[in-house]
């Protein structure tokens, strides 16, 4: 347990909301020791999002949000346009192996910190950036979100229902896209290290990790010529094959039948034997001609029924058919939790709830939630004083100065 | 460095997936240079191979072709016994395998976990599945769709009063296929201190229930269930897809993007309007704001809507076609897309500043059985034509 994927690795995260936090997330989870550097004055804007009263004590240490997404992680205060900050963050670079942010493409320039002056200090030094649309280029100026990487790629123009507008995912997909990528991106980069002694500077344009999730769309344009078709949950070739309105308040199951065996399975579930043998249902080429009369026929059965137990019958008889489950029905799911997937976790400020658990799971090394995310300045003293060998002195002094800070300045976020 | 200059080319990966996650999980190993052998079924090979649409090439259609670039292809067939013994015989020259497999079908075969490390202990075993291999689904049988609504992304995608939606593509696989890259990196890295390989399940169910941003947390933190409901693409009054002049245009203002957004929007006014000045005054006048953000985008283009982002630093986008996408002005600078055989793919997901990407095309099914039998375990061409005889390959 003490000697986790990156046992030994120390990660200074300078990135904020949810991309870079997600990746860093994901290194902290492996066992890295990763150092989350805010300010009294530029903070991550997530702490805002509590969606608990402002008047709430310390309300900053309280969003779920931001505390689901930077556990296993150290907290502390620079100010990196400060010199002092500057000059302390170069120190922590010199003890570190990965350096993550997620700034637009021009902040590093700005507070000197590029993989040139970071390299000068650490030569092996691993930078991970990834800025929304890269470092360069002509919209690298640009300021965008998850949902605008998710736009840009194509993807929400060709999803969505056959007859309405183009339809967003429902979460800022294109942050845990490139999160995720820029995770890998450090594995293979400390990997190289490894076996070449040398770091490097890794670029993540989070665009450019969205257009990789959408790589299938654009081969298909270039095939047909057209832009592929608003499919929703209907497939190319299986039928019937969507989600099905169950018994409950929008409650419902998703089926997807193939092959003609799979068919005769769901007509006997479903006790309507002769739909296999119907000219209407016999074959693959009528089951996708005729879908819309099938799946009229197939909602009859699932309207009768629990979306589990509509599951459960259909499995039972190898056919693909699971439950949507809802969020609240995912955290109360017998299988996740025999998997022990889901852990309770104690935060000083915020109180004790139940969040995922790492889901890379490894037999051998098993990651686990060690420490809930940190409150502003939470670790400064371990920061400053034990990594860094300041006196209590000099982290006052810092403090007078505005490079550190016990508390944040609030007003950016109202 | 490495032989081919490749980021990963001191990395062999014996791939035994099929469909669209696992094949994803080792499609990046195989453009970021590492040596990956998919091993496939004689005669049959992937099943993803015949899921169209198809371009020119008549042995596989978009997603096979997306989904294997730069990977060698050998059949073997692992019910036979010589199939067995040679995919032992592969595991020694390997540094992981990974599987999407039945749970079970692999050591129903004499090749698991325990198999596989007996003949190579450093190996990194990666299953990737849509539920697992234990707890009461991992025998359950899944699709694209399936598998994407048991992890709650479905639940909350679409509008509120029709059906949960699954987005276009593979997001499900593809969300796991990247987890499951990842994870293998970081196996091999533990390997290098832990002296030995390990295990790693990649569910799908699991890598998409930790992506639910804010509204797992509002759930699991105050007990409540209202952000756990499909709320379609307006999620607040300036935050959502807007229908503008020409398509559809993305708005998402976050309090500290709201100064520059009322100026592109040419209303600064509202930042000192007792209504619209905050965040908590936004929300008491939600519908004269949502109203106010509909109004002015239905008078632009998606072009005005982003060159105003532009000028203003605020943040908006347009919702591209594909076809835009592809011709997208940002991206062609950057060669974000590449052509190959006629096709345009994406160009690498990260860009490393050094070890080399490399776009290689997806292999014909046993287009390296005698180059890799032949190197790796030694076999002679009339040795390979007896395997294909006996229908081993």
């Amino acid at each position: 347990m003490d000697r986790l994927p990156l046992y030994n690795i120390r990660v200074l995260d300078l990135s904020r909301v949810w991309a870079g936090p997600y990746c860093t997330r994901l290194l902290g989870d492996m066992g890295a020791e990763v150092i989350k550097i805010e300010s009294a004055g530029s903070w991550d804007l997530l702490r805002s999002l509590s969606l608990l009263p402002g008047t709430d004590e310390r309300v900053y240490n309280k969003s779920h949000y931001f505390n689901h997404y930077n556990r296993n992680k150290y907290g502390c205060t620079l100010d990196l346009s400060h010199a002092k900050g500057h000059e302390l963050a170069l120190r922590l670079v010199a003890q570190s192996d990965v350096v993550v942010e997620n700034y637009r493409a021009d902040v590093l320039e700005r507070l000197g910190l590029t993989y040139d002056e970071l390299r000068a200090v650490k030569p092996d030094i691993i930078l991970i950036s990834m800025p929304s649309h890269g470092l360069w280029g002509p919209d690298a100026h640009r300021i965008g979100y998850g949902t605008h990487i998710e736009q840009l790629s194509g993807l929400v123009s060709v999803s969505g229902y056959p007859d309405g507008p183009p339809q967003r995912s429902a979460i800022s997909y294109g942050d845990p896209v490139a999160g995720a990528t820029a995770a890998a991106a450090t594995f293979a980069a400390l990997l190289y290290r490894r076996a070449t002694g040398r770091g490097q500077h890794v670029e993540v344009a989070q665009v450019e990790a969205m257009l990789s999730f959408a790589g299938d769309l654009y081969l298909e344009y270039g095939m047909t010529g057209a832009e592929p078709p608003r499919l929703a949950n209907k497939h190319r070739s299986m039928a019937p094959h969507g989600t099905y309105r169950c018994a409950g308040d929008d409650s419902w199951v998703a089926i997807a039948v193939g092959t003609d065996a799979e068919f005769a399975s769901l007509c006997g579930v479903i006790a309507r034997p002769e739909l296999a043998r119907d000219d209407r249902f016999a074959d693959v080429i009528s089951r996708h001609r005729n879908q819309d009369e099938l799946d009229a026929i197939v909602s009859e059965w699932t309207a009768t029924l629990s979306h589990r137990d509509a599951t459960v019958q259909l499995q039972a008889a190898g056919v693909a058919a699971m439950a949507v489950l809802t969020i609240p029905e995912l955290v109360d799911d017998a299988h996740l939790r025999e998997r022990g997937f889901w852990e309770e976790q104690t935060h000083r400020e915020a109180g004790t709830w139940t969040m995922d658990g790492p889901a890379w799971r490894f037999d051998l090394t098993p990651a686990h939630i060690r420490l809930p995310a940190p409150c502003f300045a939470e670790h400064n003293d371990y920061v400053l004083r034990d990594l860094l060998g300041l006196s209590a002195e000099e982290i006052d002094a810092l403090e007078r100065e505005g490079v550190c800070a016990r508390e944040p300045v609030p007003g950016q976020d109202e | 460095m490495s032989e081919n200059g490749g980021l990963l080319s001191e990395i062999t990966v014996l791939d035994l997936t099929e469909g669209a996650a696992g094949p994803f999980a080792t499609k990046f190993f195989a453009d970021y240079g590492a040596r990956v052998i998919k091993i496939e079924r004689p005669g049959r090979g992937d099943p993803a191979r015949r899921e169209g649409p198809f371009g020119a090439r008549e042995d596989a259609g978009a997603l096979f072709l997306y989904a294997n670039t730069g990977k060698e292809s050998v059949t073997l067939d692992l019910a036979t016994n010589t199939g067995r013994l040679m995919l032992l015989e592969l595991v020694e020259h390997a540094d992981a395998l990974v599987e999407s497999w039945p749970t079970g079908a692999l050591e129903a075969l004499g090749l698991g976990e325990a198999a596989l490390h007996q003949r190579n202990p450093r190996l990194i075993v990666t299953s990737v599945s849509a539920f697992g291999r234990s707890g009461p689904y991992a025998g359950y049988r899944a699709t694209e769709l399936t598998a994407y609504a048991s992890g709650g992304q479905q639940s909350i995608t679409g509008e509120a009063d029709r059906e949960p939606l699954m987005p276009a593509g593979r997001q499900g696989a593809f969300q796991t296929g990247m987890h499951a890259f990842g994870a293998t990196l970081a196996g091999l890295y533990s390997v290098g201190f832990l002296e030995v390989g390990q295990n790693i399940e990649i569910a799908t169910m699991e890598a998409l229930a930790s992506t639910l941003e804010l509204y797992l947390g509002d759930y699991v933190y105050f007990h409540r269930e209202i952000l756990t409901k499909r709320r379609g693409n307006i999620v607040s009054s300036t935050i959502g897809i807007f229908p503008c002049a020409d398509g559809y245009a993305g708005i998402h203002v976050m309090p500290r993007n709201f100064a520059s957004f009322a100026q592109a929007m040419d209303a600064a006014w509202m930042t000192g309007d007792e209504k619209f000045k905050d965040q908590r005054a936004r929300l008491i006048n939600n519908d004269e704001m949502l109203a106010a953000v509909y109004g002015w985008a239905a008078s632009k283009t998606r072009g005005e809507i982003y060159a105003l982002a532009g000028e203003h630093r605020t943040t908006m986008a347009p919702v591209l076609s594909i076809g835009e996408a592809l011709s997208n002005a940002h991206f062609r600078e950057r060669e974000s897309f590449r052509e190959l055989d006629g096709l345009t793919y994406p160009g690498p997901a990260f860009r490393p500043g050094e070890g080399a990407w490399e776009l290689r095309p997806a292999p014909r099914l046993g287009e390296h059985n005698v180059a890799v039998y032949g190197e790796l375990l030694g076999l002679a061409k009339r040795d390979i034509v007896r395997l294909r005889a006996a229908g081993v390959i």
